[in-house]
């Protein structure tokens, strides 16, 4: 290493080196998704136990379709494909969250924050694993269950939706939680959120119908926007396009990932505020 | 670059109750490697996070490259390389990679990034390793590789916080050699954290030794050591010319306690009067085993200023003079 090279390079005078937020957010970006298929036990678990869990709800409840008042679907397992997939990109969010809480308790965050990287790029990288990840989930999905003989009605337009959906989903919840590990700075207490955010898929309409529920818990599945979500993928999947369903399917976690993203920046804020 | 790189007055961090760094003055000048010495939670890491910007002063002014670390935090972390004790590195990445991540974090082109990270693995002596990654690295290889991180987009201030904590023997002497040709070949100026005397004995041209959160000595470390006092003679002799050789050496200064069967005296000429002592115990025919002149450490500076011992501080060693 000479002067010369050095001085060829630009370096040592910071005028010269202009910083770009959009390249620093995509190799954060680009170190997230690596991270992702180098270490695929993270999120291996997120695919195969929601797949098992609607194996084993379509073998016990499968006859449930023929209950009167249950949608017309082909079969359980075409009906839980919509939770299904809610499920898988819910594990897998979290999992881009705990990241974020594991660089912070690791230090790697530190070393981020110590450089000048634009604040937003960091959290943008995380998101971008969790997007990456959510697209792979729908992708497997479809055709895992195509293979056990579920059927999109909706066509290729309904099967477009669904990867749009996990990746917005996957912004969103991965934002929610981001925001928490932020907060914590803790990968456990990002891991304990778990089962609130899993309450708030079970309190929706995602494993029975909306039809065939009762008294409060009709209600509060009403007012569950994963209930409006999950309804209109499942009208793409039971029924066919519509394009109502494909925009309220596509609106609840757009507005989720707006709403997250918020959250997460203003998080990001608080932590950089009180320690920097 | 005209400003100072480094220059505190009144610095101090809080935390709730705990006065973690408690009015810290400190000045760096350009080209010289510093030494910030002191014990674990002696304030050491709070004050280094507070001049890179990851902690806000409770009080005080801080300039690093001529930039006020509270109001214009962004232009020190460009002028400014950094490589933390505590701050890990992802294991799931090659050395390669985080170089390039590094590079475009601070700026560089994609082209002029990879050329610059192959440059620096080279110089670490990384080059190999390279494409592996850092979950396979040894200790010794990770800090090399934080170094070369570090220096990236070529920093006009570099701090080091703990650069060898951990490290064996070899893998520190290796850092160490890193870190003086950084600063002799390019002018580097270093700002660097330690709890070994030795490390701040071989690498820092000035020190200051905090304690207590207060910064209790500062200055050359030769000057720092002689200050404390003269250095020490240790004579053994045949057992039966004790006498004649311990009334020898009164001429040269006050006897020290050591252990039995060997004689000390406080040189107070320094180690120039030793071949003055050597001529007076062969005048007496005092037949010499052994000697050794033994050079006021910067644990004895610490002492000095604190009344304790560094915590972890290595044996004295004999020191250079030893005839």
């Amino acid at each position: 290493m000479t002067l010369q090279t050095s001085a060829a390079l630009g370096l040592g005078h910071e005028h010269e080196r202009a910083l770009h937020p959009a390249a620093q957010a995509r190799a954060l970006s680009g170190r997230a998704v690596r991270g992702l298929f180098r270490a695929p036990q993270v999120w291996i678990p997120s695919l195969v136990f929601p797949l098992f869990f609607a194996a084993l709800s379509t073998a016990a409840l499968g006859r449930a379709v023929e209950v009167p008042g249950f949608p017309a679907a082909d079969s359980f397992l075409d009906f839980l494909f919509p939770a299904t997939l809610t499920q898988a990109v819910l594990f897998g969010s979290l999992g881009a969250a705990s990241e974020l809480a594991h660089d912070i308790e690791s230090g790697f965050f530190d070393r981020l924050i110590a450089s000048p990287v634009a604040r937003s790029a960091i959290l943008v990288g995380r998101l971008a694993g969790a997007a990456v990840l959510g697209a792979i989930q729908a992708v497997v999905f479809v055709v895992v269950f195509s293979a056990f003989g579920a059927e999109v009605k909706a066509g290729v337009g309904g099967m477009l939706v669904l990867p749009v959906v996990a990746v917005l989903l996957a912004i969103g919840l991965g934002a929610v939680a981001s925001a928490l590990a932020l907060r914590s700075g803790s990968v456990e207490a990002v891991q304990s959120a778990f089962p609130l955010i899993f309450i708030s898929i079970f309190a929706s309409a995602a494993f029975f119908p909306r039809e065939l529920m009762r008294g409060w818990f009709h209600a509060v599945a009403t007012y569950n926007p994963i209930t409006w979500m999950i309804e209109g993928l499942r009208h793409l999947v039971l029924v066919g396009w519509h394009t109502r369903d494909a925009a309220t399917a596509i609106a609840v976690p757009a507005v989720i990932s707006v709403l997250g993203t918020a959250l997460a920046l203003r998080s990001l804020r608080k932590r950089l505020a009180s320690t920097s | 670059m005209g400003a100072l790189p480094v220059e505190a007055e009144g610095l101090v961090r809080r935390f709730g109750d705990l006065v973690a760094v408690d009015g810290v003055d400190l000045v760096v000048q350009a080209g010289e490697v510093f030494g910030f010495l002191g014990p674990n939670g002696a304030g050491k890491s709070t004050t280094v996070r507070m001049l890179v910007t990851l902690l806000t002063p409770s009080d005080g002014v801080a300039r690093v490259a001529g930039f006020d670390v509270r109001t214009q935090a962004a232009q020190v972390r460009r002028a400014i390389g950094v490589a933390l004790q505590d701050a890990a590195i992802d294991p799931l990445m090659t050395g390669n990679e985080l170089l390039r991540l590094q590079a475009t974090l601070h700026g560089l082109a994609r082209t002029a990034g990879r050329q610059r990270g192959a440059e620096l693995l080279e110089r670490v002596g990384l080059t190999a390793a390279g494409d592996r990654r850092v979950g396979t690295y040894s200790g010794g290889m990770r800090r090399r590789l934080d170094l070369a991180l570090s220096l990236v987009h070529e920093p006009e201030v570099l701090f080091l916080d703990e650069p060898t904590t951990g490290l064996d023997p070899m893998s520190r002497v290796n850092l160490w050699e890193e870190v003086r040709s950084l600063n002799t070949e390019r002018g580097t100026t270093v700002f660097l954290t330690t709890q070994y005397l030795e490390e701040a004995d071989q690498l820092a041209g000035r020190i200051a030794i905090i304690d207590g959160g207060r910064i209790v000595r500062e200055g050359e470390p030769a000057a720092l050591k002689a200050a404390v006092g003269s250095p020490t003679l240790r004579v053994q002799v045949m057992p039966e010319h004790t006498e004649l050789a311990r009334a020898a050496l009164a001429a040269f200064g006050e006897e020290r306690p050591t252990r039995p069967g060997v004689l000390a005296v406080g040189l107070e000429g320094g180690a120039g009067q030793m071949a003055a002592v050597v001529r007076a115990l062969d005048e007496v025919r005092a037949d010499v085993e052994s000697m050794e002149l033994h050079q006021p450490t910067l644990d004895d500076v610490f002492a000095d200023a604190t009344g304790r011992r560094l915590e972890g501080a290595e044996p004295e060693a004999p020191a250079e003079g030893a005839a």
